[in-house]
C-alpha cells in the first residue's frame, strides 16, 4: 500500500514536471539560481513607480506590468501608445526618407505627465509636432516566449530575406536595421536588435525611468525639461533592477501550443496550404545562449522577424529603414490569449485582421476568402490553439 | 624683445583661444550611429542613436583637423550623407561635443561593411 502511495506521489510529481508552462511561467529547464532570479524579476517587472522614484516626467505607464498584464504579467495590454515619425518619398536634400523625429521627443509621444511637469508647462501629453506626417497607434503586445526570439541567430532571420522578391513568389520580407547597422527584430518596425536593448530603453520611454544603460531622461518636445520637473537623480532605477526585468522577460515562456482536435488540425493544414505560413513561418530554431534554457530549441514563433508591405490601409510610420507599410510579420505564439489585434488594435477577432491583410499578404487573404465557411473557422480554430 | 613679442603675437593668432577651447582633452565618449544631418558649412554632424526605442541625437562639431576615413581612405566631411552609419570618437567641450575620428562603417541602406 506504501508502495503504491509513493508510486502515485511520483507520477504527479512527474505529471506536474511535464505540464507545459502557463502563461507567466518560466521556460522550463532553469536551475534554482535562475528561477530565484526570474522570481525576483518578477517582483522588479511589476513595480509601480512615482514622481519621488524616478516616473516621468513623460510617461506612458508607471511600471512594466501596466500595459504587459493580462492575463498576468508579461501578458499583453490594452493601452494603445502614440508613434509620430516624418517620411518623404523623395526626401529634402541632405536628409533620409524617414525622420524618426528624434531631435523633437519622438518616435514616442507620451501621454501622460507628472503633476511637476503639468504646472511648469500646462500639458497633458507630449505634443507630437507639425512635422510629423503621420501618428501612429501601438498596442501593447504580451511578450512570452521573447527571450526565444532573441536566441535566434541573425544568419536564420537573413537566410529567408528576399528582398526583391527573386523567386517570384510575391513576398519579399526584408531585414529593418538599428542606426548602428545591426540587424533589428523587436518591435512592430523590427528596429531594436536585442531583447536587452528593448528593455533598457523601455523603462526610460514608457515609464521616464532612466537606467544606468539609458540614462538619457529625453527631451519634452526636443527642449530640456524646465528646472524642478526631474527631481530624481539619474539613474532612477539600479543596474541590478534592470538587470532582474530583463532576466524575467527573457525567461519568459511562451504559451505551449494547446492539443489540435480534428477541426484544428484541418486549419493548420489550411494555413500553410493558402500561404500565411509564408511570413508566419511555423518554427524557428535558437542558437547558443549562456542560458541553457534558451539554447537550441525550436520555437513555434509563427513569424519570420522580416518586414513585409502590408499595404497602404495598415500603413503608418516609418521607422529607420522600415517605409509606412512595411510591418514585421508578428508573431502569432500566445495570439489566442489576445483580444485586440494587428500593431494598433484595430481588430476585435483573428477574420477581421485577416481581412486586413494586403499587399504581400494579399494573395493569402484572397485564398482565405475563397475558403468555405468551415475551412475559415477551421482556420480560426487552428490559431486559437496557439 | 620685438622679435620674442612679434613671434607671441604669431603663435596667439594661429592658434586662438576659442580653437583650442573647442578641443577636447580626450575621446572620451564614442557612439555608432546614422548620420542625421550633415552641416558642411558649420562643420557639424547629427548622429541618431540609443537604446531601443529610447533614441537620441547627438550633435558632434567636427574640427578641420578631424580625418574622416572609409575602409582606411580619406573622405571629405561633404562626402558624408545622411544614412551613412559612423562610428565616431568624440569628448565634451563647454561649446559642446568635438569629433576626434569619424569613420564611415556602412549605410542603413545596405548594412554593415567593417565588423565593429
Amino acid at each position: 500500500m506504501r508502495a503504491w502511495c509513493v508510486g502515485l506521489a511520483l507520477a504527479v510529481v512527474l505529471a506536474a514536471c511535464r505540464r507545459p508552462p502557463r502563461p507567466g511561467e518560466p521556460l522550463r529547464g532553469l536551475s534554482a539560481a535562475e528561477r530565484a532570479r526570474f522570481d525576483s524579476g518578477r517582483v522588479a517587472f511589476e513595480s509601480v513607480f512615482t514622481p519621488g522614484t524616478g516616473l516621468g516626467p513623460l510617461f506612458n505607464a508607471d511600471g512594466c506590468a501596466e500595459c504587459h498584464e493580462e492575463p498576468v504579467a508579461g501578458g499583453a495590454g490594452d493601452e494603445i501608445e502614440r508613434h509620430a515619425a516624418a517620411f518623404h518619398a523623395t526626401p529634402p536634400a541632405g536628409t533620409r526618407p524617414c525622420d524618426e523625429l528624434v531631435a523633437l521627443g519622438g518616435p514616442v509621444f507620451q501621454q501622460r505627465v507628472t503633476p511637476a511637469l503639468r504646472a511648469a508647462v500646462g500639458i497633458d501629453s507630449e505634443p507630437v509636432p507639425p512635422e510629423a506626417t503621420a501618428i501612429a497607434g501601438r498596442s501593447s503586445p504580451d511578450i512570452f516566449g521573447f527571450g526565444l526570439l532573441d536566441a535566434v541567430p541573425d544568419s536564420e532571420i537573413l537566410a529567408r530575406a528576399d528582398p526583391d522578391d527573386r523567386d517570384r513568389d510575391g513576398i519579399s520580407g526584408r531585414p529593418n536595421r538599428f542606426f548602428d547597422g545591426r540587424l533589428g527584430r523587436f518591435g512592430r518596425k523590427a528596429l531594436v536588435p536585442t531583447l536587452r536593448e528593448f528593455n533598457d530603453g523601455a523603462t526610460t520611454i514608457e515609464q521616464g525611468v532612466t537606467n544606468p544603460v539609458a540614462p538619457d531622461e529625453g527631451t519634452f518636445g526636443g527642449r530640456p525639461f524646465p528646472p524642478g520637473t526631474d527631481p530624481t537623480p539619474d539613474p532612477e532605477l539600479s543596474r541590478e533592477a534592470i538587470d532582474l526585468v530583463d532576466f524575467f522577460v527573457r525567461l519568459l515562456a511562451p504559451p505551449a501550443a494547446q492539443r489540435l482536435s480534428r477541426e484544428a488540425r484541418r486549419g493548420r493544414d489550411a494555413f500553410a496550404s493558402i500561404g500565411c505560413a509564408t511570413c508566419h513561418v511555423p518554427l524557428l530554431h535558437t542558437g547558443d545562449s549562456p542560458i541553457r534554457a534558451l539554447q537550441h530549441r525550436e520555437v513555434a514563433a509563427y513569424t519570420d522577424l522580416l518586414l513585409h508591405d502590408m499595404g497602404p490601409d495598415l500603413g503608418d510610420i516609418c521607422f529607420a529603414n522600415a517605409t509606412p507599410s512595411e510591418f514585421r510579420t508578428e508573431p502569432l505564439m500566445g495570439v489566442r490569449l489576445m483580444t485586440r489585434f494587428l500593431h494598433d488594435g484595430r481588430a476585435t477577432t483573428l477574420e477581421q485582421a485577416i481581412e486586413l491583410h494586403n499587399g504581400e499578404a494579399a494573395r493569402a487573404r484572397d485564398r482565405f476568402r475563397t475558403l468555405t465557411a468551415e475551412e475559415r473557422a477551421a482556420l480560426v480554430a487552428f490559431l486559437k490553439t496557439l | 624683445m620685438t622679435r620674442f613679442v612679434l613671434a607671441s603675437f604669431c603663435i596667439i593668432a594661429a592658434f586662438p583661444p576659442a580653437a583650442t577651447a573647442q578641443q577636447p582633452a580626450a575621446p572620451t565618449h564614442s557612439v555608432q550611429g546614422a548620420v542625421r544631418v550633415v552641416d558642411v558649412r558649420g562643420r557639424a554632424i547629427e548622429v541618431t542613436t540609443g537604446v531601443g526605442m529610447a533614441l537620441r541625437v547627438v550633435r558632434l562639431q567636427v574640427p578641420a583637423a578631424v580625418r574622416v576615413t572609409a575602409a582606411g581612405a580619406a573622405l571629405s566631411l561633404t562626402q558624408l550623407a545622411p544614412g551613412d552609419i559612423v562610428r565616431v570618437s568624440y569628448g565634451g567641450t563647454p561649446g559642446g561635443y568635438v569629433v576626434y575620428t569619424i569613420e564611415r562603417v556602412g549605410s542603413m541602406a545596405t548594412g554593415l561593411e567593417v565588423t565593429p
